[in-house]
């Protein structure tokens, strides 16, 4: 048996099912209201005594809506779909990053982890995980300025963006490998 | 407090549409039945006044099956045939039992259906026929508190479950519900059922953490409560570690002073009891006397203390990886509210108040939360309250993956995902003229199979057979909002639903439960097909009740003339066959209303989406 990759189940524009703009910056308030007014008419918990149509329907629906604010909330998978949603680019595969700086620095991060978690520094570990955190901050605000220049260049360079949100994507993933190693000295 | 609502007559439910709905806390140690009587939840007693009820089931030799307190007095002298802790058993595995001690009483062999199973004199119990007995107690208690008339039962419950039940787990619960004749509305998570209660008492808003440590189980949830609306932001915990193990390590220290035979199983029994005296008597005194078989002796609060510390580490750790789940800090946490008969040990306060600094929250007897939480939900779900306000949003506890090469997993659905959810993945054939294949689902955290619960092994028959490659299945996955997964499988080329065998690794198959429902009814064929077409009338009149609903609502709006008018002529039909007695004409009546209606259902719920959210951009301005 091979497999085709794992994708979400509706691929429609979860901006638009959120009626929201599709933009990268999005009010997270306004987003879990959003969540909560229409969960409120749509959830199983409200069809429990309906017809199997409406129970049925009423869970294809949140998980729609479900799917989609998973994508929405989290910013990796919001760029991702933004930028397919521009470009048409699909992001899900396979991204070469060429920037010798960034693989220097990643290489960098990858060693210090390692050297704190050898060391089983708790206190190093903590203050690793807010560096990377507030990277990944500042990482969140260059991707959203590549969405912002759109506007004004004309054409989207999907490439560089790719780039970025694969830089994003790193600093995710180490962050939960810093949990892991936290968890590891903990027992 | 919980106050007493005083309504004016006029006001009331009206007692011709109330329906009966209530919540039952399923305990590995305890279970409790609690309903909604004007207007207040409330745990109910038995006839003795007690409002616990031991999960202990004891089976006579003539057939006798008691429980509870009943069943308990057989614990010492008949403990070969009294089962207590049955919640170890659900929905886990003959392998798994190595770790579950108390068993070692009672003879656990295998049951055929994954799960191990009891040998009581010559007939073989599983998990899911005991837990049946403990809920069918349950559910006449509440019947006649509730004064319903022989032969009308419960419109239906919710039961709880821990947040960390895996989907195995899950269903059989499940499935020991509709052995007992349940309608079961809804599984919720104890943990969640515990913020309701809390939440409505205090309307706290907020981030609030849910420590919840019952007799064999361990969960931990981080709920947000804004605007009437739960959202369970991360859960975990441990499915086999609770207050049980508090008593254990007492008891390990009670038989090294009495020098105990090891294969004294009698003795071990009474060692387990003992323990959990001394530490009841502990969370009182601080120094007690103990007398145990040919040992004198005292036990101080701080020597248990010492014994019990490792396991409430363990589950500081595991709050300490949910709070990180749910990207918060410890500071964040608004309230910590305590669950679980076990978070009366002292230590256990201690511990909590140390690690979260604050102190918690405590005020609803820690047994009896639960079972009101689900009570008020029950209400809700049934339709007695108005329900535009309270909403529960829960998550997947445990990361859903698939079996890849090498036996590795490939996760499907993360853990701390929101469900109902789905997900879809494509596969296609790597030989000529394949027309089956095996997908091998399992759930938890590990990269390794063998380290995760195996869920099913599901077998897909009927593929087009086509070259290798050429052909696309695509196969979801899709969460309910009990937790529970489904699988569907599709060839998208041609568009042919494949075949779907699901062999459950520990549980039952659906056929499984129905032949074990048709013998647990012990009268005559007459009395099983009037059951049968009694429950198929209800299910008719139930369909056409609601889909009535739904097109005076809104159908002259969503349908044309035409489908409106098959929708109204497919109901008059079932109304007509639903008088007569033939099942499968009813059965097939209703999937044909069924078949009309669906394309309505779903306009329906983009209707009421486009509605919920031009009422939140009024909300904002």
């Amino acid at each position: 048996m091979t497999q085709n990759g794992n994708k979400s189940i509706d691929l429609k524009n979860p901006f638009e099912l959120f009626g929201l703009e599709p933009n990268f910056l999005l009010n997270e308030q306004e987003l879990s209201q959003k969540l909560r007014d229409m969960l409120q008419t749509v959830h199983p918990d409200r069809f429990v005594s309906s017809s199997d149509q409406e129970q049925l329907a009423a869970m294809q629906k949140t998980t729609q809506i479900n799917d989609a604010y998973g994508v929405l909330k989290s910013p990796v998978r919001r760029a991702q779909a933004l930028l397919q949603l521009r470009t048409g680019v699909d992001s899900s595969g396979e991204v070469t990053v060429k920037d010798p700086m960034f693989l220097m620095q990643q290489l960098e991060l990858r060693e210090e982890l390692e050297n704190l978690s050898v060391k089983k520094d708790m206190n190093g570990l903590m203050s690793f995980a807010e560096q990377i955190e507030s990277m990944q901050e500042q990482q969140i605000a260059v991707i959203n300025d590549f969405f912002q220049q759109e506007g004004e260049n004309q054409e989207l360079e999907s490439d560089k963006i790719l780039a970025e949100i694969y830089k994003l994507q790193f600093l995710r993933k180490t962050l939960i490998d810093i949990e892991a190693a936290e968890e590891k000295i903990l027992g | 407090m919980a106050l007493l609502q005083i309504a004016e007559p006029g006001q009331s439910t009206k007692p011709h549409e109330h329906k009966y709905a209530a919540g039952i806390d399923l305990g590995t140690t305890n279970s409790l039945i609690a309903t909604v009587r004007s207007g207040v939840a409330e745990t109910l007693p038995d006839l003795k006044g007690n409002h616990l009820l031991p999960s202990i089931v004891h089976y006579a030799k003539d057939g006798t099956v008691s429980v509870g307190y009943s069943a308990k007095i057989f614990q010492c002298s008949d403990p070969a045939n009294t089962v207590s802790s049955v919640k170890r058993l659900m929905g886990r595995g003959l392998a798994d039992v190595q770790t579950i001690k108390e068993f070692t009483a009672n003879q656990l062999t295998a049951s055929g259906i994954g799960m191990p199973a009891i040998q009581i004199f010559d007939q073989i119990r599983n998990p899911i026929e005991i837990s049946a007995e403990i809920l069918k107690v349950l559910a006449h208690r509440a019947e006649s508190a509730l004064g319903i008339p022989e032969g009308d039962s419960l419109g239906g419950v919710v039961i709880t479950v821990p947040a960390y039940f895996d989907d195995a787990q899950r269903q059989a619960t499940k499935d020991a519900a509709q052995l007992a004749g349940l309608n079961v509305l809804r599984l919720l998570n104890e943990p969640t059922a515990a913020a309701v209660a809390y939440g409505l008492d205090t309307g706290n808003e907020g981030i609030h953490a849910i420590y919840d440590l019952g007799g064999g189980t361990f969960d931990i949830s981080i709920l947000r409560l804004e605007k009437g609306v739960y959202e369970v932001l991360a859960t975990g915990g441990d499915s086999a570690l609770g207050g049980d193990d508090f008593d254990r390590a007492i008891a390990s220290y009670l038989v090294e002073q009495a020098e105990v035979d090891a294969a004294d199983r009698q003795a071990h029994q009474m060692a387990m009891l003992k323990a959990r005296e001394v530490k009841e008597l502990l969370t009182e005194h601080e120094l007690i006397d103990v007398h145990f078989m040919n040992w004198d002796g005292q036990i101080s609060r701080e020597q248990i203390n010492e014994l019990m510390a490792p396991i409430i580490d363990k589950t500081l750790l595991a709050c300490r990886r949910t709070i990180k789940d749910a990207t918060l800090k410890f500071a964040d946490i608004r309230e910590i509210v305590m669950v679980g008969g076990s978070t009366r040990v002292p230590l256990v306060q201690q511990k909590v108040a140390d690690y979260f600094k604050q102190k918690p929250l405590t005020s609803i007897d820690p047994d009896r939360v639960v079972a009101i939480g689900a009570a008020i939900q029950a209400d809700i779900l049934i339709g007695n309250k108005s329900n535009d306000q309270l909403l529960l949003l829960d998550v997947l506890p445990l990361s859903l993956g698939v079996e890849t090469m090498g036996g590795l997993v490939e996760k499907i659905i993360p853990r701390n995902t929101p469900i109902p959810i789905a997900r879809a993945q494509e596969f296609t054939t790597f030989k000529d003229g394949q027309t089956a294949m095996a997908i091998h689902v399992v759930q938890g955290e590990r990269e390794l199979v063998d380290d995760c619960r195996s869920l099913a092994h599901f077998e897909l028959r009927g593929i087009p057979p086509m070259v290798a490659g050429a052909t696309r299945i695509k196969v979801t996955y899709q969460v309910d909002a009990d937790g529970l997964l489904n699988v569907m499988a599709e060839e998208t080329t041609s568009g042919v639903q494949a075949e779907i065998q699901v062999k459950p690794s520990y549980g039952l198959t659906d056929s499984q439960v129905t032949e074990m429902l048709k013998n647990s009814i012990e009268k005559a064929e007459g009395d099983m097909q009037l059951r049968m077409l009694r429950e198929q009338q209800v299910e008719a009149s139930r369909v056409i009740e609601a889909v009535r609903a739904a097109l005076q609502d809104n159908g002259q709006q969503l349908l044309s003339e035409q489908e409106f008018a098959a929708i109204e002529s497919a109901l008059r039909q079932l109304e007509i066959i639903a008088q007569g007695t033939d099942i499968n004409a009813i059965e097939e009546a209703i999937k044909v209303v069924d078949t009309n209606s669906q394309e309505f259902a779903s306009r329906r719920m983009d209707a009421s989406i486009a509605k919920a959210l031009v009422g939140s951009e009024v909300d904002e301005l």
